[in-house]
């Protein structure tokens, strides 16, 4: 059926980073997802089988490729020398200056996407949905770290949800970066320094946390 | 409403009382004034300290270069009590640091690498504010370096601070907006220069080369390789800001020495080489104990047209205005008076323009002058309350004066300023004199 399979010759991975790459060549010529996994396989010359020993549908694909944005990013960082003497703050500052700098050279197919799907980004897009799992994975991590060496406020019950918030974040700075006109993108350098320094204002130990614990000084001792 | 009148009407010598004390603003004035209150006299000063913060914090939520306009609009209007200066000169010291994986970032998008990787160390915190950048000290090859960055947008936000910033300083200083926009084509060219640190590497050579003569200067080495648009690498300069150093109680030996060192070498920037170092503000020099004067930061620089130039000084010229009718073509030429000007408003800012310019070219006009004198300072503060009161000056629709004028006046002003808080009594032999004695 499917054109003469060049598959021996070819390593698992390339087969994997082959139809990412073609499905997003794909999506920026005709600006949809192809007809079916079907059309697809023939178009690169291999089978439906080689397509489903790694993804089950292009949502899939689509997810591909920004998970693996993710991990080349986190890996880049740490295996960079400095990245253990960093704050919480400054990793994530270095998490988004480089996940943004990645992002430039396929700036086309994540616009083409981004605009597609903003609407359902804010809720949730199917694309989106394993990096945001990753991310805040990764970021409780650090924010453990944060705490362990008293970067970090703990605040009981409102440290569950740090990680959302700093998905909306994330999002938010997508959407910035999508709009964003300024030469080499300098706004979003910006906007990636003021609101990260905002949010680490507000979780790391601060006049909240005093006046909590001097409330409930006075409350117990009433 | 009585009150403010009678505020008002006292400004001028106010503002003079208030220049003595100038220097120490602080808890103790404010003390000081409370006692005044409490006496019953008019407390104009803390009233005016009071509004240079408000103004100050107005300013400070602009960008860094709205900031600077209201700071060289004040300078060049000679309109600027010592509140505002000392706030203004704060401003250089307070803009929020860019985060190291900033810092990071701008590497490796110039040279490809993180600072870590080219340097043999690297400050992770900025040492010091540079007006759009910080500045991190280096170390490389036994060399101790400085390593100014800018801030990320700031040639973008140029334009729009400037729009910003307009009202707010028409307001502040009692200029009309004909007037604003006058100025602004000027300062936003030299704005925008000051954002190429590649220009900026290439001027500074220039300057440190053709000054290299002047003894007691010191010049920082500039590194090509490590600069780009945006980073500008240099030789770290030891040496104390002018605050510290004058806590140090250097003696009056060398207090001349430096005043000397810093006259001649502005005398020769604006009479041989005809461009300028445009910026003497304090932070821009480091003082050693033995009088040595490190210069840094050359990124505003104002060339001077051959014709402006020429102009501008033979107006100054001893007693220019006996002879009226040079004086009077002087004026006209350099658009302080114009064509469409009444004849009460020609004689009437003549004499407003006789007294400014014997004052301003008093340092010139005799061997040496002393700038510690307190007495001349608070002469100029007082004139430039005549030019904010006065009806007519501010009623003209028209902004008047070269805007060539602008960097220049606010060098001169710079530098009076610093003299003075050295204390200094300088030789004020000039290359100007040559001028003086040539006829239009």
């Amino acid at each position: 059926m499917a054109a003469a399979p060049k598959k021996t010759s070819k390593k698992v991975e390339d087969i994997r980073t082959m139809i990412v790459e073609k499905y997003q060549e794909n999506l920026l010529l005709e600006g949809k997802n192809p007809a079916s996994v079907f059309a697809f396989c023939k178009d690169l010359e291999i089978t439906e089988a080689d397509f489903y020993a790694h993804f089950n549908d292009f949502g899939q694909v689509a997810a591909a490729f920004w998970m693996e944005l993710f991990h080349k990013n986190i890996s880049a960082l740490e295996g960079s020398a400095e990245w253990e003497d960093f704050r919480t703050r400054e990793k994530l500052l270095s998490f988004y200056f480089s996940f943004f700098e990645q992002l430039k050279s396929n700036r086309s197919y994540v616009l083409l996407v981004l605009d597609q799907k903003m609407f359902n980004l804010k809720k949730g897009s199917s694309d989106l949905s394993e990096l945001k799992a990753a991310f805040k994975k990764w970021l409780n991590q650090i924010l453990i770290e944060g705490r362990s060496r008293e970067e970090i406020a703990g605040r009981s019950k409102f440290n569950d949800i740090y990680d959302d918030l700093f998905w909306y974040q994330f999002l938010f700075l997508m959407d910035f970066w999508r709009k964003d006109k300024s030469q080499g993108f300098e706004s979003t350098d910006e906007a990636i320094e003021k609101s990260v320094n905002f949010s680490f204002d507000l979780i790391e130990k601060n006049a909240i946390d005093s006046a909590f614990d001097f409330g409930k000084f006075i409350f117990q001792n009433r | 409403m009585k009150e403010q009148d009678k505020i008002y009407s006292s400004r001028s010598q106010r503002t003079g009382k208030f220049i003595t004390t100038g220097a120490k603003i602080g808890r103790n004035y404010l003390k000081h004034y409370s006692k005044k209150l409490i006496s019953g006299e008019d407390n104009q000063e803390e009233l005016q300290e009071k509004n240079a913060e408000d103004v100050y914090d107005a300013l400070s939520n602009l960008k860094g270069s709205a900031l600077k306009v209201a700071q060289m609009l004040s300078m060049d209007q000679g309109l600027l009590p010592q509140a505002y200066t000392n706030k203004f000169a704060q401003a250089q010291y307070s803009a929020p640091p860019l985060s190291y994986p900033l810092v990071v970032k701008t590497f490796q998008q110039h040279f490809k690498k993180a600072p870590s990787e080219i340097f043999d160390e690297f400050s992770r915190n900025s040492v010091a504010a540079a007006s759009i950048g910080q500045v991190h000290k280096a170390k490389l090859d036994g060399k101790n370096l400085a390593i100014k960055i800018q801030y990320p947008g700031v040639a973008n936000s140029i334009q729009s601070d400037l729009k910003m910033v307009r009202p707010v300083v028409g307001a502040m200083f009692n200029i009309s907006q004909t007037e604003i926009s006058h100025y602004l084509s000027e300062v936003e060219e030299r704005l925008l220069e000051e954002t190429d640190y590649l220009l900026e590497l290439k001027r500074s050579r220039e300057i440190t080369e053709a000054c290299a003569h002047i003894e007691g200067l010191e010049f920082p080495k500039y590194y090509e390789d490590l600069s780009s648009a945006k980073v500008l690498t240099m030789d770290w300069l030891d040496g104390y800001h002018l605050d510290k150093f004058l806590a140090l109680n250097p003696s009056q030996e060398i207090r001349n020495k430096i005043g000397q060192v810093i006259w001649d070498f502005y005398d020769f920037q604006i009479h041989r080489l005809q461009q300028v170092h445009a910026d003497p503000h304090p932070g821009n020099f480091l003082f050693q104990e033995d009088g040595t004067v490190g210069v840094i930061d050359f990124g505003c620089i104002k060339e001077l047209q051959e014709d402006f130039y020429r102009k501008y000084f033979q107006i100054m010229k001893p007693a220019i205005s006996d002879d009226d009718e040079e004086f009077s073509d002087l004026l006209y030429q350099l658009q302080f008076l114009l064509k469409s000007d009444k004849t009460e408003e020609v004689s009437h800012f003549k004499e407003i323009y006789k007294d400014v310019l014997e004052l301003l070219g008093r340092p010139f006009f005799s061997e040496t002058f002393d700038f510690s004198d307190k007495s001349y300072f608070e002469k100029i503060y007082a004139m430039s309350d005549i030019f904010k009161n006065d009806k007519m000056v501010k009623n003209a629709k028209a902004g008047r004066g070269p805007k060539d004028a602008i960097y220049l006046n606010r060098t001169y002003f710079g530098l009076y300023s610093m003299l003075h808080s050295l204390g200094s009594k300088v030789i004020t032999n000039s290359a100007v004199d040559a001028l003086f004695t040539e006829k239009v």
